[in-house]
C-alpha cells in the first residue's frame, strides 16, 4: 500500500537513530512554571529536527510526558484523548506489576521516574557527530536553561554509539522497516520473517496500522485550534489532529550487571575438574541471547559464531528450528521477536502479521562510565566477539553503573511495548515453557529463574538465573509532530477556547 | 475422571448493603479463596472460582435491577458433592458472602437449607467452554507432579550418550519404580458413560433435528438476514473510553498469576430479531464448545481454561466469564486475530459493539472500540480462585501428552519427539 508520510512534521527520531551521530545526551526535566515551560519550547522549536533528508553534524527531538503536556497548558479535555498508559504513567502498582518492575526493579527504588522522585515534565535528546559538538550543543541548551526555572531531574550521558550493548553483544540488528520511508522501497516483499516492512501507523500516528485503522490519538474540536496548526483528522472527521505525526516514546534506565552475567556463564560451564570452558561460556551467553556476540543468528549457524552474519537477519524459527534446537524458545532475541513463530499458523504470512502488531521501534543507547564497556570499545569491536571474549575472561573490568537508555517508539503503549515487556519477555510460560521469564532481561521475582536450552536428545535446565538487568528509571513520553509543538507552544492563547469543547477521539 | 461444570449462583444483595459487600470483596481480595475461612484448596474439584459484584443498574426501559452478587465455580462433577462441600467446608466464606444477600438462611440455619438455598438461586450457563472436557483437577495436579518428577530425573543425569528411545526406557523404568507415579502407566479415566452417552445423543440429535427443520429454515434464513443487515445499518461506532479509575479498578485484581480471571456484563439489544438471533448464536455456540472446541483450543485459542455465556434478567442482560492465561491485552488481541466472527455472532447482539456487518463480518475487527467496549463493559473481579496458579493451558495439555507418551512402544524419532515435550 503507498502511503505518504509527511517527513517534515515528523521528527526525525522516528526515521533514524543517528548512526552518523554516535554521541548522545538525553536531559529529563520539569518546568516549575508554565512560562518557563513555553520559554523552554519556543527555544526547542526551531531546533527540532525533522524525517526529512538529513545532513547535520547534531539532532535535537523534544518528547513529553501528560504531566509536562498540562503544565504547557494542553486541557485535561484533550488529554483525555491520549491512550490510558500514557496518562497513567509507569510506576503505579498495577503497571508495575505487569512490567516486571517488581523487587530490585521497584520504582520506589528508581533514580530518577519513580513516585519519590521529581516529576518528570519532558525529555531532550541531543545528538551529535562529535564530543566537540555535543559539548556545544549542550553548552547552549545550558545557559538557555539556567535562564529559566527548568530543573533538570536528570541528565543521561551515553556512550559512543559502537556495534555493542554492555554484555558484549552485536545490538540493534533487527529492526521494523516503516511503511513510507525510503528504505521501505527498497525492502524485501512483505512476507519474508526479517526484513518486514511494518504498517507506518504502529510507529507513526494518524496513519493506518497493522489492522488498517488509524490508533486512538488526541483530536479537537477545529475551534481548539483557530490559528489551523494542526494536520486535520485523516479519517474526515474534520477535527484537529494533535497526535498526527507523532509517536509514544518509552524510555527505561535499564541497569545491566556485566559481572554477574559474565560470572553466571562460567560458573555454570565449568568443566568438571573445575576449570573455566571459554567456548561453553560464550555458548551459553548466545543461546541466553539468540545470537552470538558477532550478531551471527543461532538459527543460522547454531555451533560456532560467525562474524560474516553478524548483521543477518533474514531468517524465521518455524521452519528451520520449530523445537528450539538452535536458538532456545526462550532466548532474548525469540522473546522480542518472535517472527514467525506465533499461532494460529506458525510459518505462515498469518503469523508474521499478528507478530506486525507487537513490533518496536528501538532507539535505545548504551551508557556507563566508559572503561570496560563494551559501547566504549566502539566500532572496532563491531563484527568480532572480542570484546564479549575480554569481558568473560575478565581481562576488562566491567564497569559498574552500565547499562542501556532503552528508548522505543510505538503507537500503541499497550499492544507494543507493554504486551512484548509482559506477554513475552516476562511471561514464566512463554511459548509452552514453564518457569522461564528472558534470560537476559528478566524479572525473576518469585518466578522465572530457569533457562530450558532445548536439545537432542534431552534439554539442559539452568537453574537459580540471577537477575541481570534492573529498572533504574522510566516514563512515557509523547513525541508530537512538529506541527503539534507549534500548537503546544502558542497554547496559552488559545487554551481557554480549546478547554470548553470536549475533544473527539477516534 | 467426572466431565466439568459451571456453576453460577447469583442473588440480589440486600437493601443498604452494597457498600459492605464492597468492603468485605476488598478484604477477601486480600485474604484470597484458598485459605482461611473458603479453603478452597481443599473442595474436591475446584479448578477456579470467582465472586463479583453486579452493581445496581436501570435497564433499557429504565426498569430497575438491584445489585447483585454473582458466585461461579468451575468444578469436576457431580455438582451435589460440590454444593455440600461449599457448606462443609468453606460455610464460613459462603455464610460471609451471602450473607450480604436477600433471605440467605445465614450459618445458625441447617446445613440443608442452605444448601438448598445456594441450589435456588443457581441460574444455567448457555454454553460453557472447556479446555478440555473431562480433565479434572486431580489429573492436572497429578500430571503437574509427573512431569516435575521426571524433569528433577532428567536434570540428575548426562545423557548425552544415550538414544533417545533408550532415555524414555530409562523414565518409564524410573515411573514403573515409584508407586506414587504408579497411576502414571495408565491412561487417564473418561467421564462417566452416562455423561458420555448423554453428549453423544445431544451430538447427533442437534444436526439431525436442524436438518429436519431445513426447509423452513431455508425459507425464513435469508429473510432475517436481511433484517439483520436493515438492523446493523444503524449501527453507530463504539467511541467510549473506559475511565482511568475504572482500569485502575479492574486492573487492582489482574496480573497476579499465570491465569486472570475475566467478566464483562451488558444488555442484549432489545427488539425480537437481536433476542432471537442472540438465542440462536447461543445455542450453536454450546453445541460447538461440546462437541467440536472440546479438547485444547477454542477455535485456535489455546490459552482459555474456561468460559461461560450466561443470560441474565430474563435475558436482557448478559455476562461472559472466563478464566484464561495472560493479561487482556494479549486475550483480546487472540479474539481479534482468531475468532472474531465468534464473538461478533455472539456479543453484536449486545449493546455497544462494534458495528458489524452480515453478523460475523466488521466487529471485532475494529481493533480499539472492540478493546475500548470490553474494558467498558469488564467487571472487576476482587475474590477469585484458582487451583494452579502456575499453570498455562498450554503447560496443562503439554503434561497430559508427557504421560500419554509412556505407554507404548515408539520409533526413535517419536521417542525423540516426545522428549522434546520435557
Amino acid at each position: 500500500m503507498a502511503i505518504k508520510l509527511d517527513l517534515d512534521d515528523i521528527q526525525g527520531l522516528i526515521a533514524r537513530g543517528y548512526r552518523t551521530l554516535p554521541h548522545a545526551r538525553f536531559t529529563i526535566f520539569t518546568a516549575q512554571d508554565p512560562a518557563d515551560a513555553h520559554a523552554l519550547l519556543s527555544w526547542l522549536l526551531p531546533r527540532v529536527t525533522p524525517a526529512g533528508t538529513f545532513a547535520g553534524d547534531s539532532a535535537l527531538h523534544v518528547a513529553y510526558t501528560a504531566a509536562g503536556l498540562r503544565r504547557l497548558g494542553l486541557p485535561e479535555s484533550v488529554i483525555a484523548g491520549f491512550s490510558a498508559q500514557f496518562r497513567s504513567g509507569m510506576t503505579g502498582p498495577n503497571r508495575s506489576r505487569f512490567l516486571g518492575d517488581v523487587g530490585e526493579s521497584d520504582p520506589h527504588c528508581w533514580a530518577w521516574g519513580g513516585p519519590q522522585e521529581p516529576p518528570v515534565d519532558g525529555l531532550i535528546l541531543l545528538y551529535a557527530s562529535t564530543l566537540e559538538v555535543l559539548e556545544a550543543r549542550r553548552a547552549e541548551l545550558a545557559s538557555h536553561l539556567a535562564g529559566l526555572a527548568i530543573r533538570q531531574v536528570t541528565v543521561l550521558d551515553t556512550l559512543e554509539l559502537g556495534n555493542n550493548e554492555p554484555f558484549g553483544f552485536h545490538d540493534g540488528i533487527s529492526q521494523p522497516i516503516i511503511q513510507g520511508l525510503p528504505k521501505a522501497s527498497g525492502a524485501a516483499p512483505a512476507g519474508t520473517a526479517g526484513g518486514r516492512v511494518v504498517p507506518a501507523g504502529e510507529f507513526v500516528l494518524g496513519y493506518p496500522n497493522a489492522y488498517g485503522q488509524l490508533t486512538d490519538r488526541p483530536l479537537l474540536p477545529v475551534a481548539g485550534d483557530p490559528r489551523r496548526l494542526l494536520p486535520r483528522d485523516p479519517a474526515g472527521s474534520g477535527a484537529a489532529d494533535l497526535g498526527r505525526n507523532g509517536c509514544y516514546l518509552v524510555m527505561r534506565q535499564l541497569e545491566q550487571d556485566v559481572d554477574a552475567f559474565w560470572s553466571y556463564a562460567g560458573q555454570a560451564t565449568r568443566r568438571p575438574d573445575g576449570s573455566d570452558d571459554p567456548g561453553a561460556r560464550t555458548a551459553l551467553a548466545a543461546k541466553m541471547v539468540g545470537r552470538w556476540p558477532s550478531g551471527a543468528p543461532l538459527v543460522e549457524t547454531p555451533d560456532r559464531d560467525d562474524p560474516l552474519l553478524g548483521d543477518d537477519n533474514d531468517f524465521g524459527y518455524y521452519q528451520t528450528d520449530p523445537l528450539g534446537l538452535a536458538c532456545p524458545l526462550g532466548a532474548h532475541i525469540r522473546r522480542m521477536n518472535p517472527r514467525d513463530s506465533l499461532d494460529p499458523q506458525p510459518g505462515t504470512d498469518a503469523s508474521l502479521a499478528v507478530n506486525d502488531g507487537h513490533r518496536l521501534l528501538r532507539r535505545g543507547r548504551s551508557y556507563g562510565p566508559g572503561e570496560g564497556t563494551p559501547a566504549a570499545a566502539g566500532p572496532a569491536a563491531a563484527g568480532n566477539n572480542g570484546h564479549a571474549e575480554r569481558l568473560a575472561r575478565g581481562d576488562v573490568a566491567p564497569a559498574s553503573g552500565t547499562g542501556l537508555h532503552f528508548i522505543c517508539l510505538v503507537a500503541s503503549l499497550i499492544r507494543q511495548f507493554e504486551f512484548v515487556q509482559h506477554t513475552w519477555l516476562n511471561n514464566p510460560t512463554f511459548h509452552g515453557l514453564y518457569d522461564d521469564t528472558d534470560p537476559l532481561t528478566g524479572s525473576r521475582h518469585a518466578r522465572g529463574a530457569t533457562f530450558t536450552v532445548p536439545a537432542s536428545p534431552v534439554r539442559r535446565r539452568y537453574r537459580d538465573l540471577p537477575q541481570f538487568v534492573r529498572t533504574r528509571g522510566g516514563a512515557y513520553f509523547f513525541l508530537p509532530g512538529i506541527s503539534a509543538l507549534r500548537y503546544l507552544d502558542q497554547l496559552p492563547a488559545s487554551a481557554r477556547s480549546a478547554s470548553s469543547p470536549s475533544s473527539v477521539t477516534r | 475422571m467426572p466431565h466439568q461444570l459451571g456453576i453460577t449462583i447469583r442473588a440480589p444483595v440486600a437493601a443498604g448493603r452494597v457498600a459492605d459487600l464492597r468492603d468485605w470483596l476488598e478484604q477477601i481480595a486480600r485474604k484470597g479463596l484458598a485459605e482461611g475461612l473458603f479453603d478452597f484448596t481443599h473442595l474436591r474439584g475446584l479448578h477456579f472460582a470467582k465472586f463479583y459484584l453486579l452493581d445496581e443498574t436501570a435497564d433499557l426501559d429504565g426498569q430497575r435491577i438491584p445489585a447483585t452478587l454473582v458466585f461461579m465455580s468451575e468444578v469436576d462433577a457431580p455438582l451435589r458433592r460440590h454444593l455440600a462441600e461449599l457448606i462443609d467446608l468453606a460455610g464460613e466464606g459462603i455464610d460471609q458472602a451471602f450473607g450480604h444477600c436477600t433471605g440467605y438462611p445465614g450459618p445458625g440455619a441447617q446445613r440443608r437449607s442452605r444448601i438448598a438455598w445456594l441450589r435456588r438461586h443457581m441460574i444455567p450457563a448457555r454454553a460453557f467452554y472447556v479446555n478440555t472436557v473431562g480433565r479434572g483437577l486431580e489429573q492436572i495436579r497429578q500430571e503437574a507432579r509427573l512431569r516435575d518428577a521426571l524433569e528433577d530425573y532428567l536434570d540428575q543425569g548426562d545423557w548425552a550418550d544415550h538414544t533417545a528411545i533408550a532415555i524414555r526406557r530409562e523414565l518409564r523404568t524410573y515411573v514403573a519404580g515409584c508407586p506414587s507415579l504408579a497411576w502414571a502407566r495408565k491412561p487417564p479415566p473418561t467421564p462417566s458413560l452416562r455423561f458420555r452417552a448423554g453428549e453423544a445423543v445431544h451430538m447427533v440429535a442437534v444436526p439431525l433435528v436442524l436438518t429436519l427443520l431445513l426447509p423452513v429454515l431455508l425459507l425464513v434464513l435469508p429473510a432475517w438476514a436481511m433484517l439483520l443487515r436493515l438492523d446493523e445499518r444503524h449501527d453507530q461506532p463504539f467511541t467510549e473510553r473506559p475511565t482511568l479509575r475504572h482500569l485502575e479498578e479492574v486492573g487492582n485484581y489482574e496480573d497476579s498469576a499465570t491465569q486472570n480471571p475475566f467478566a464483562v456484563a451488558g444488555f442484549v439489544r432489545p427488539g425480537r430479531l437481536r433476542q432471537l438471533t442472540f438465542r440462536a448464536v447461543l445455542f450453536l455456540t454450546d453445541y460447538g464448545v461440546r462437541h467440536i472446541f472440546n479438547h485444547d483450543s477454542l477455535a485456535g485459542i489455546k490459552t482459555i481454561h474456561f468460559a461461560r455465556w450466561v443470560p441474565l434478567d430474563g435475558w436482557r442482560r448478559m455476562t461472559f466469564a472466563s478464566n484464561y492465561d495472560g493479561a487482556v491485552e494479549a486475550y483480546n488481541d487472540d479474539f481479534i486475530n482468531l475468532i472474531w466472527w465468534g464473538l461478533n455472532a455472539t456479543f453484536s447482539n449486545g449493546m455497544d459493539y462494534p458495528p458489524t456487518r452480515w453478523l460475523f463480518l466488521g466487529g471485532a475487527k475494529l481493533e480499539e472500540q472492540f478493546k475500548n467496549t470490553i474494558r467498558c463493559h469488564q467487571v472487576a473481579v476482587p475474590a477469585w480462585y484458582t487451583a494452579y496458579p502456575e499453570l498455562s493451558a498450554d503447560n496443562i495439555e503439554n503434561n497430559a501428552q508427557i504421560r500419554a507418551g509412556l505407554r507404548g512402544d515408539m520409533s526413535p524419532a517419536q521417542a525423540e519427539r516426545w522428549l522434546s515435550l520435557l
